[in-house]
């Protein structure tokens, strides 16, 4: 049984979180530091443009040139603004390099990591969620690494390369924006504080939400069998205005704090130009240092109010981040051995024994030998350790006692893969992948010629309705075979299984829902095939079980001798 | 254009809300502009003052650039407060209005939107249509009535100069997003189709992980998944390059404009037009009116997505539903037989009858089974039965009463069905059941769960009836879900009862388990049973075979008509 706790991540995991972000920031410090580079160049050019433009404004107020006199400094200042346009698209050029490595090593990395887990993990996780994860989840992390780190950067510098400009020219200004910036990382602490509990708990109570209207409209039917859906629309109604009122009480602080920035970032801005005025007024400075600080002085802002709208992005990071370090931290299983198998003949369980780390039902005192041209059936109810005894005979599961032999060898000393070419398997519950049904069967085969996978699809009792279908073999298969009844996806997945040449068969359930008539058919097929192949068929179906020369009935783990006869497997 | 006005009438509820926040936001976009106008322009007035060639009466615009630091952020706070509110507010009323909506369709009003991840698609599609407010009509409209009253403005000092900015407002605003729109279409398209692709590869590689392994197909799967990742890499590495071309064209518009303001404005000093402090103020208000319409490009961006995502909802919420209650429904029948004579049900004119000339005769408390090969019709024929689906021709009859006599809640409130589509509901075990008679107490439940020989697990659970049951009730076994349904079934305790391959996908003992408790449950109702396994159908009193929609053996019969005379 599954544990019923929900995995809250808490500040720990997201600081953990973090922490591995900023330690893959390692191999795009490259370009990461472009992009500052140059922002903060763009910035410098900006600081020249406010000169230019003081320079041609002083002209004119106080100088009173006319246009002919103030045309000198037009071509430089087109200058810098040209030069300034171009540096500044070279931000996002270098911050997208930064992001596509990022991503390409993350998707590899992941997707061998899933397959280095192997088959036994994959089964426990929810695939939907993992897919988002290498997609999506992959995305956000991106931004991270594109937006956020490059934004960081300039948010030091380019406040310092403005005081470095502002100073000089007028040093009350200059201390009125030294005074204030401290004030705002403190808020921004707030602010990100704030976010961060905005973003934990509101984004999962929206998600909840968001689940519990779209759990509605996929029940929609059980809904209208108890009469309840009109119902239900009012509860929608409702979640959604009680989810309203609690963010807006949430929101009502939150903002206060963004309130404070905006206002000393704006009050800033305003005491700069009243005390220059002032000064102006009195004659105690120029006009040309007092307008050039005063074009600078939002600018010097502006770095920190865009962080703000960073913040985001660095949540939805944060978050991707704990479910891709979930995955990649999940240790991979020891790596078996290296022999190689020539040809399989006789298969061995000795006393094999195994019980899962979840506390699922394991297996013990498992005594049997399956020799090529046989078919032994291993039966019980579900929950009795049937599918652990195949997942172990396949390789994806290790005994923790006895031992698994093939011609003699322990299966531990051989390489996986190697052995998994010698075996066919029919799963208890088949995927069939996006592509056409041809390619579906060809799987194991890739070269089969067509005639075999026709045969494949004969001996499968497939072919006669693939036949049916407009585009035959050709036909594109969706979502999980979306389109085709469950039984019509077994047998792909069971045609698939006989095209692969093997010398092993391991069948899971081949008659699960299939009509009685389709299901003898299926069953003289697994009969022809125990002629040659080792055939293991695990199954409750009594008519299959019969087919097989043996059978091993499971309970809870154990094998338990036949029932009298005239009672079902 | 049709669709941005079907939008607007879901909205104009709201409108006053959505009005007050487009004014501040205008008025947080002005603020900010005014601040920085009128500092220039005080501050060379000052400077002139200060050199004795004007007077000047500073306290008005001293107070006056006080006062707007404090509007700008009190508006920018309000802002945030009540778009946000109304965002709250418009989520809401979409999210009621779409289920509303799709309430009558389902689900046979579906099946035809049933490709693909329509759950999927839907839940992005409606939180698209949740941004129209904040990302669409907000930023647009307060960007638009900025350009006006901003070049209005200067227009009263003088009209080339509010042309020209004018004209690079809009260049800003409209020409370069809309010409960035263009220019990344193809690109975008295709990277949304690559992401399709790169999903449907990595979602088939977890789950068929061990298939792939045990197939030496894993390696193939991974090069394949690096492949679409770098071709959707390529996409995104070309929508960001045009993105650095709009950052260069927009960086460059802005200083452009004010420069050629600033040319234009000079010789007007001279002729005594305008004053010098003038020019100060004008070059710092044509910057900041640039930043008043930046939130025009996103903007632009995010209508495009809204509107393809408005489409796809209304295709679903304007698909006709497929039955109709009668406008006075007939009384509740009394007894509960169900008759079937020459029932006929095609879901498409163009599809084969699902049901062809049906008939049988379930006699009041007899369990009748209906055994045949899959996509025989069995389970069109209990979509009928509930009024999910309507028939052509032939009648279906309740107790004697037409079933289309009758209203659709009046039918299912007769009705407990166990089928393989049964959905459990993300909440406790105690309110999946609940569904079934609100009212239940706990010992209630814990007699249903008894009866479905399910009690004996639950009671293990640390939570008990509390223990929620994951999505779809992912967090159960497949046969712990089918008898928690069966559960529910047995606590609606109605008088007929509709059983869709009830113990199909089950194990033997648990199959032992259910077909007890249906035994239990059948007793004394009237009850339809459609499965292929031998030890389920023993619960039947009779077996009929179903081929092609029809009874066997039928007698011979005219074709089905193609088009619904009677629905």
């Amino acid at each position: 049984m599954t544990t019923f706790s929900a995995r809250a991540p808490d500040r720990d995991t997201a600081s953990a979180s973090e922490r591995w972000l900023r330690a893959r920031a390692h191999s795009v410090r490259a370009p990461i530091a472009s992009a500052a580079l140059a922002g903060t160049a763009a910035a410098a050019l900006l600081i020249g443009q406010a000169w230019l433009l003081a320079r041609i404004i002083d002209g004119v107020v106080i100088r009173h040139h006319d246009l002919g006199q103030i045309l000198p400094l037009v071509p430089p200042l087109l200058g810098v603004i040209a030069a300034r346009a171009l540096v500044s698209g070279l931000v996002p050029v270098a911050a997208f390099a930064a992001g596509a490595r990022i991503r390409r090593d993350l998707r590899h990395h992941l997707q061998t990591h899933i397959t280095a887990l192997g088959p036994a993990w994959a089964g426990t996780e929810r695939s939907g969620d993992l897919a988002n994860t290498l997609v999506d989840g992959v995305d956000e992390v991106e931004r991270y690494y594109a937006d956020y780190l490059p934004q960081r950067y300039l948010t030091a510098l380019i406040p310092l390369a403005m005081l470095a400009a502002v100073v000089p020219s007028d040093w009350v200004s200059g201390l009125i924006l030294c005074l204030t910036a401290p004030l705002i990382p403190a808020f921004m602490i707030l602010i990100g504080k704030g976010t961060e509990a905005l973003n934990q708990r509101q984004w999962r109570t929206l998600a909840r939400m968001s689940a519990h209207v779209f759990d509605a409209i996929e029940g929609l039917t059980t809904l209208k069998l108890f009469n309840a859906s009109r119902q239900e629309a009012a509860t929608v109604a409702r979640i959604s205005d009680a989810y309203r009122r609690a963010t807006m009480q949430v929101l009502r602080v939150a903002f206060l704090s963004s309130l404070m920035l905006e206002f000393l970032a704006t009050l800033a801005i305003a005491l700069v130009a009243v005390f220059i005025g002032f000064r102006l007024y009195y004659a105690q400075m120029h006009f040309l240092p007092g307008f050039f600080v005063l074009l600078l002085a939002p600018e010097f802002f502006r770095p920190l109010r865009d962080m703000g709208s960073q913040y985001h992005a660095r949540m939805a990071a944060i978050g991707a981040a704990e479910r891709i370090v979930g995955c990649l931290e999940t240790p991979a299983p020891d790596t078996r051995g290296t022999a190689r198998l020539q040809q399989v003949t006789l298969i061995t369980f000795d006393r094999v024994g195994f019980a899962h780390e979840t506390g699922g039902q394991g297996l013990s005192g498992i005594t049997l030998t399956l020799a090529r041209g046989e078919c032994l059936a291993v039966t019980g109810a579900s929950g009795a350790g049937k599918t652990t005894l195949a997942h172990l005979a396949l390789g994806f599961l290790t005994p923790q006692s006895g031992a698994l032999r093939i011609d003699g060898a322990d299966l531990g000393s051989v390489a996986l893969d190697d052995w998994l070419g010698h075996v066919a398997w029919l799963p208890q519950s088949p995927t069939l992948f996006h592509g056409t049904i041809a390619e579906n069967i060809r799987l194991g085969w890739p070269e089969a010629p067509p005639e075999a996978v026709e045969a494949a699809a004969r001996a499968a009792v497939a072919h006669d309705f693939i036949a049916t279908l407009p585009e035959g073999y050709a036909t594109r298969l969706g979502d999980g075979g979306e389109g085709l009844s469950g039984g019509e996806r077994r047998r792909i997945a069971l045609a698939r299984a006989l095209l692969k040449p093997a010398e092993v068969l391991i069948l899971d359930e081949p008659t699960a829902s299939l009509d009685q008539g389709t299901a003898a058919r299926v069953i003289a097929t697994i009969r022809d095939r125990a002629a040659h192949q080792a055939v293991l068929l695990i199954t409750h179906d009594p008519a299959a079980a019969r087919a097989a020369g043996r059978i091993l009935r499971l309970d809870r783990g154990r094998p338990v001798p036949p029932p009298p006869a005239g009672e079902a497997a | 254009m049709k669709d941005l006005r079907r939008l607007w009438a879901l909205y104009r509820p709201y409108r006053s809300w959505i009005a007050l926040g487009i004014a501040l936001t205008t008025a947080t976009a002005l603020s900010n502009v005014a601040l920085l106008a009128l500092s220039g322009w005080f501050i060379a007035s000052m400077a002139l003052a200060g050199l004795g060639t004007q007077s000047f009466n500073y306290f008005t615009p001293a107070a006056a650039i006080r006062g707007l630091a404090i509007l700008r952020s009190l508006a920018r706070y309000l802002e945030r407060l009540v778009t946000h509110e109304a965002t709250l507010r418009l989520l809401s009323e979409l999210r009621t209005w779409f289920y509303e909506r799709l309430e009558p369709l389902a689900p046979a009003g579906l099946r035809a939107h049933r490709r693909g991840d329509l759950l999927g698609r839907i839940r992005a599609d409606i939180d698209s249509l949740d941004n129209f407010y904040l990302r669409v009509l907000v930023p647009g409209a307060s960007a638009t009535i900025n350009l006006v009253l901003l070049t209005g403005f200067l227009a009263t000092f003088s009209l080339p100069v509010a042309a020209v900015t004018a004209v690079g407002l809009s260049i800003a605003g409209v020409a370069l997003p809309l010409l960035m729109l263009r220019l990344g279409r193809a690109a975008g398209a295709r990277a949304v189709a690559i992401r399709g692709a790169l999903r449907a590869a990595v979602t088939d590689g977890i789950r068929g992980a061990a298939e792939l392994r045990a197939l030496g197909a894993s390696t193939r799967q991974t090069a394949r998944i690096d492949g679409l990742s770098d071709a959707l890499i390529a996409q995104q590495r070309h929508l960001a390059r045009l993105k650095a071309l709009s950052v260069v064209l927009s960086g460059l518009t802005a200083p452009l404009a004010m420069v050629a303001a600033l040319v234009l404005a000079i010789p007007l000093v001279g002729q005594g037009r305008l004053s010098p402090a003038d020019t100060a103020m004008i070059a710092l208000f044509v910057l900041a009116a640039f930043e008043a319409v930046a939130t025009l490009p996103p903007a632009f961006q995010a209508m495009g997505e809204t509107l393809a995502a408005a489409r796809r909802i209304y295709e679903i919420a304007d698909t006709p539903a497929p039955v109709a209650d009668p406008a006075v429904p007939a009384p509740m029948p009394r007894r509960h037989d169900i008759r079937a004579e020459n029932l006929c049900l095609r879901y498409h004119p163009q599809d084969a009858p699902a049901l062809d000339h049906l008939s049988f005769h379930l006699r009041q408390g007899e369990v009748l089974a209906l055994k045949g090969a899959t996509g025989a019709g069995k389970t069109s024929l209990v979509n009928a039965i509930l009024r999910f689906h309507g028939y052509q021709s032939g009648q279906l009859t309740i107790g004697g009463t037409e079933v289309r006599a009758l209203g659709g809640a009046q039918v299912r409130s007769l009705c407990a069905v166990v089928d393989q589509h049964a959905h459990l509901f993300n909440a406790t075990i105690r309110d999946n059941l609940r569904l079934a008679r609100p009212e239940a107490d706990d010992a209630a439940l814990r007699r249903v769960l008894e009866d479905a020989a399910l009690w004996d697990e639950v009671s293990t659970f640390p939570r008990g009836l509390e223990t929620f049951v994951g999505e779809a009730g992912a967090r159960l076994s497949g046969g712990q879900a089918r008898r928690l349904i069966i559960a529910r079934a047995l606590l609606k305790d109605a008088p007929i009862l509709l059983l869709d391959e009830p113990t199909e996908n089950l194990d033997a003992a648990a199959e032992d388990h259910v077909i007890a408790a249906l035994r239990r449950l059948v007793a004394g109702r009237t009850v339809l049973l459609i499965s292929h396994r031998p030890r389920t159908l023993a619960l039947a009193d009779r077996v009929v075979t179903i081929e092609n929609g029809r009874a066997i053996p039928s007698p011979p019969s005219a074709p089905c008509p193609k088009y619904a005379t009677r629905v």
